[in-house]
């Protein structure tokens, strides 16, 4: 009978490392479900994990050396491995402004730096995350994945949509899912032939509930150009 | 670099891992609605379980699913990304 069935979760494993009863997490936390998630992805490696405070990450030493962040709350998870390390950042834009939630820099310094593997992932995209970071331990040297995590009392919207939040942000190209591999070569996992208007992104967060359809139409063309720029920098195979 | 400034912004500040700051979740706390599944609609694909955020969602022994009370929040997210409708959220009193 089990053979038969149609299974999604077959392909991860069954064990739960992060589980309620030691966190805090809100109701319908996209962070939590985010590290859920690559809880699983580090299963071998999961003793070497280590929460790292913002500005003791050699890369973010220099980043984040007047950050106002500096002395808050772990959250960069680091791993260690042979000939490197992976950081991974778990983003909720926390006083993030409306620009910042389209245009995320942090993965484009990570390519500058020369970090050999290099991707952005959302917890919408479970399988996808569960990939990413498995290659970002297999990868020679340094590597780093950048996070999207919705979170429902930050961005002011109903804890039941954040998996939906997480995709709309994919969709309307706000937030690409891609991934830089040696050689840079860049991948994009997810592409959608027509994308998604932003204000379905923006709008049912209630922190930009003050938003004009001016603002949408200028930021709709800061992420086409992004994405232009993405796209052009993928070699046809 | 002109853009370090802006960048710190958008980390994390969240309490979520701060073991001092926060409480630890009590069982059965913090909830309004628990999901319901309808089984004569469910076709067992898991994804219920796949995006639980909390781990409470478990896999029974005749492979339909169901919600540990004790871990479940309530937030609905199973209810919204269940493709066939099966799961209902039902208001406690």
């Amino acid at each position: 009978m089990d053979k038969f069935s149609l299974f999604v979760p077959n392909f991860l494993p069954f064990k739960e490392y992060f589980v309620p009863e030691k966190n805090i997490a809100c109701s319908g936390c996209g962070l939590a479900l985010a590290i859920r998630q690559t809880y699983k992805a580090l299963e071998a490696v999961i003793e070497k994990a280590e929460w790292v405070k913002a500005g003791d990450g050699k890369l973010f030493a220099r980043l984040f050396d007047k950050s106002p962040m500096g002395n808050s709350e772990p959250s960069l998870l680091r791993i260690k491995k042979t000939g490197g390390e992976l950081i991974i950042c778990f983003d909720n834009e926390a006083g993030g402004s409306l620009e910042e939630a389209v245009k995320k820099a942090m993965p484009a310094i990570a390519v500058a730096e020369g970090f050999r593997y290099v991707a952005t992932a959302c917890p919408s995209y479970p399988f996808d995350l569960y990939e990413k970071v498995k290659k970002g331990l297999e990868a020679e040297g340094k590597a780093y994945i950048h996070i999207l995590c919705p979170c429902p009392v930050a961005w002011q919207f109903d804890p039941e949509l954040t998996v939906k939040i997480g995709r709309w942000a994919v969709e309307s190209r706000a937030f690409p899912l891609y991934e830089v591999g040696s050689a840079s070569a860049y991948h994009l996992a997810v592409t959608t032939a027509k994308p998604r208007p932003l204000a379905d992104y923006l709008k049912p967060q209630y922190r930009f509930a003050e938003i004009s359809e001016q603002q949408i139409a200028d930021l709709t063309t800061t992420v086409e150009s992004d994405y232009k720029k993405l796209t052009d920098k993928i070699q046809p195979e | 670099m002109e853009s370090t400034a802006k960048f710190t912004k958008s980390m994390v500040e969240c309490s979520l891992l701060d073991k001092e700051l926060g409480r630890p979740f009590k069982p059965g706390t913090r909830r309004e609605a628990t999901p319901e599944w309808d089984k004569d609609k469910c076709v067992r694909c898991g994804l219920c379980y796949v995006y639980c955020p909390d781990g409470a969602i478990y896999r029974t022994e005749d492979g339909f699913f169901e919600a540990d009370t004790d871990k479940c929040k309530g937030c609905g997210i199973c209810h919204r990304e269940c493709w066939f409708g099966v799961i209902s959220m039902v208001k406690e009193d």
